[in-house]
């Protein structure tokens, strides 16, 4: 184990980190995003694109990740350009992060929308009965329940997510994964263990640092807003 | 004085009607109820009081119908969004299952309206919410949150949370149902004291006694019908009808 070896090609990493890191802040909310959006299509039972919906959930749950990278990026130029939109070169990272999303908006959906179904038809109700708007009802007596029921599960599909970036050095993109290949490919092979221990290290720091943030969310979800301040007005 | 006052119509059905998958629940109901009316809707159960009920603050879309409620009023087959909150506004429901804000502690669940719906400060929805609150006796919960509690103070906190909105009309769905027998009695206390103090109620109730005791006015329904309606004697000692008193005779016996 050649630790200065480690440290020596640490910064290399770090330089190609913000990539990494681009793609899985975009992705999540942008995916994010996408599943509210699937969510409310499915709740609303909206006519034609609710069933496009469950087809789509279904299609992308089902299939392996790395192929669904292959198809957008040697697929979407296809179909685009029998569109009539003809793109030249797909760029890896473009075509990475469209993936990502796509996959997150229908996993995340089956994270929120569960979580939405388990709030009673009661509070939905008792909300309307006092003469509460639909937004007001959703953002002041919905969401707030909602929130604490999905906090967990998007957590997870965070940290699903940003293992999965690690496939994306197939179609060519130069992230810490793709960059741990170029290096050991030009090394022959040596310090192979190294490199792999190294990247998992940064893995587990960039997923343990976004499992905090969830954590921190889910603290902030159950504050009691009123505890302390009902003195203060009383 | 007080007979000016009890002749004013407060709430208008005309023709109510609404049907669930082609059942007709509701078979064209026609109640008028006035200022300070305590109405007491009885009958079997699965005929319709309760839809009836929640079709007042538009909970169910009845089909057809007409309703006046204050001075508003709205013809279901036309009926806009804006509507639909203006009526809820002047109404409140209390709910067989409380129904309260399960994130919220007591005061909060009784203030959330005042604040969001009527944009009343912080300050003078907290007062109200302790004045409504004192008068359930439930000012030493006000930080708790509803699974804290008993049923019988979760409902008495849902009280105070109709009350604390000023409605028109009080509308309370089988309201001890979901009691254990023992808190029953505390719940219905509040509501009588709720009735006494002048407020327009409109109630579904199983429990006869109290029924008979705080209503101005008993309806009988059966089979989406109203079939009679009167003072509590009318309905409870003198009803000539055969349903009603095929249905009063299954709850109790009358003495002498």
């Amino acid at each position: 184990m050649d630790i200065t070896f480690m440290l020596e090609i640490l910064p290399q990493f770090l330089s190609v980190l913000p990539i990494t890191l681009l793609i899985i802040v975009v992705s999540t909310i942008c995916g994010f995003l996408l599943s509210v959006l699937v969510v409310a299509i499915r709740i609303k039972k909206v006519r034609l694109l609710n069933p496009i919906m469950g087809m789509y959930i279904s299609f992308t749950r089902s299939t392996p990740i790395l192929l669904q990278l292959f198809l957008i990026y040697y697929g979407l130029p296809v179909v685009l350009a029998l569109m009539g939109i003809h793109i030249n070169d797909m760029n890896p990272t473009t075509a990475s992060i469209i993936t990502l999303i796509i996959y997150n908006g229908a996993y995340m959906s089956e994270v929120v929308r569960p979580a939405y179904l388990a709030v009673e038809r009661g509070q939905h109700e008792a909300a309307d009965s006092l003469g509460f708007s639909p937004f007001k009802k959703l953002y002041r007596i919905i969401i707030p329940q909602v929130a604490p029921i999905a906090l967990p599960g998007l957590g997870n599909a965070i940290i699903y997510l940003i293992h999965d970036t690690s496939l994306i050095f197939a179609i060519g993109v130069v992230d810490i994964m793709g960059l741990a290949n170029i290096i050991i490919s030009s090394n022959y092979g040596m310090n192979q263990i190294e490199i792999y221990l190294l990247i998992a290290i940064i893995y587990w720091i960039v997923s343990m640092l976004s499992e905090q943030m969830i954590k921190y969310l889910e603290r902030r979800k159950q504050r009691l807003p009123y505890n302390g301040s009902t003195k203060e007005v009383a | 004085m007080f007979m000016e006052v009890s002749t004013h119509k407060m709430l208008l059905l005309k023709n109510l009607q609404i049907s669930f998958n082609d059942e007709q629940v509701l078979k064209g109901i026609n109640l008028t109820v006035n200022k300070g009316d305590v109405v007491t809707l009885i009958g079997p159960s699965g005929t319709g009081k309760t839809t009836l009920l929640r079709c007042i603050n538009y909970l169910e879309k009845p089909d057809d119908g007409e309703i006046t409620l204050g001075d508003v009023h709205l013809d279901y087959k036309s009926i806009r969004k804006k509507d639909i909150l203006k009526i809820r506004r002047k109404t409140a429901m209390v709910f067989q299952q409380y129904n309260l804000f399960k994130h919220k502690t007591v005061i909060e669940n009784v203030m959330e309206a005042q604040m969001v719906v009527q944009k009343k400060s912080k300050k003078a929805a907290y007062e109200k919410s302790m004045e409504e609150l004192e008068k359930v006796g439930l000012i030493d919960k006000i930080n708790a949150y509803p699974s804290q509690l008993s049923g019988g103070q979760q409902q008495r906190v849902s009280i105070a949370r109709a009350l604390a909105v000023e409605p028109e009309v009080i509308l309370f769905d089988e309201p001890t149902s979901a009691l254990d027998p023992e808190l029953v009695g505390e719940v219905l206390k509040v509501i009588e004291a709720v009735a006494k103090s002048g407020i327009t109620i409109v109630l579904v109730t199983h429990e006869m006694s109290f029924a008979q005791n705080i209503s101005t006015k008993v309806v009988f329904m059966d089979k989406g019908k109203i079939v009679e309606e009167g003072t509590p004697t009318e309905i409870f000692n003198q009803s000539s009808n055969e349903r009603t008193r095929e249905f009063l005779n299954q709850f109790y016996t009358r003495k002498n």
